[in-house]
């Protein structure tokens, strides 16, 4: 999995490439806790580009939520495939996450 | 109709469980799955597959995990197995949709982990779970068009 890194509107924008699984997981709650250790904790995660995600990807989404919430910040969640929306949807974990079409709403929405 | 059968073998590394989950759904859409139902399919598998690399091997490489994919007209059957520490057949009791059940408003209440065997229960029409002689079978099937 890639990840790019940019601001949109002044927010953390993270694009992710590729698929979101057990062998990749933990580079997205890595990135998400080194970028918290320097207080940014507002962050989008741009999904776009995922085309596949499993229980460990969507596991490390919600400890990288959990740690941006305890430290007074949100991820939102941008872009999402159809395949990877039923997922989010199946799990219910669209009731926790703010869901955008776009990584531009997503970021306007702080 | 004779099925389709396929049957792919991998190394117990995390980094190879992709290779099996998107021939299974190239196998699925030539099948004549739709896009979702395909997808749905490669989900539960690369999560049975995960599960042995994870619990039987403990993450260890150079065990080999082996998929045995059959297609019908109307229905799919997918076998992962593996000759690692058997699963608590408990668990496959326990989970269900139930697993899916949470405070909105209290994140700390909501697992990190623990979806996996849910998710498969939901997909598939059903699930079977065997150890014996030291080779451990997860077995899931999916009536086609359903």
């Amino acid at each position: 999995m890639e990840i790019v890194q940019e601001q949109v509107n002044g927010v953390d924008v993270l694009r992710l490439e590729g698929r979101l699984d057990a062998s990749s997981s933990k580079e997205i709650k890595d990135r998400i806790s080194d970028l918290a250790k320097n207080k940014r904790v507002n962050l989008v995660v741009d999904m776009a580009g995922i085309n596949f995600i499993d229980s460990s990807g969507l596991g490390s989404l919600v400890a990288s939520l959990r740690s941006a919430n305890k430290l007074g910040g949100d991820i939102r969640i941008a872009s999402l495939q159809d395949q990877v929306r039923a997922i989010f949807e199946l799990t219910r974990l669209h009731r926790i996450f703010e869901i955008f079409d776009d990584s531009l709403t997503a970021a306007k929405s702080f | 109709m004779k099925p389709k059968e396929i049957k792919l073998i991998i190394d117990s590394k995390l980094e190879d469980v992709a290779l099996v989950g998107r021939e299974v759904n190239k196998l699925c859409s030539a099948a004549g799955c739709p896009l979702l139902e395909a997808s749905d399919v490669e989900l539960c598998v690369v999560e049975a597959v995960t599960n042995s690399i994870e619990h039987a091997y403990k993450l260890k490489a150079g065990h080999k995990v082996e998929v045995a994919f059959a297609i019908y007209s109307d229905e799919l059957i997918v076998g992962v197995c593996d000759t690692g520490e058997p699963m608590d057949p408990k668990l496959l009791e326990e989970k269900g949709p139930s697993s899916f059940l949470f405070d909105p408003d209290n994140l700390e209440s909501i697992p990190e982990g623990g979806r996996g065997l849910a998710i498969i229960k939901e997909i598939m029409d059903s699930v079977n779970y065997t150890s014996k002689e030291g080779k451990n079978c997860f077995t899931m099937k999916k009536k086609l068009g359903a």
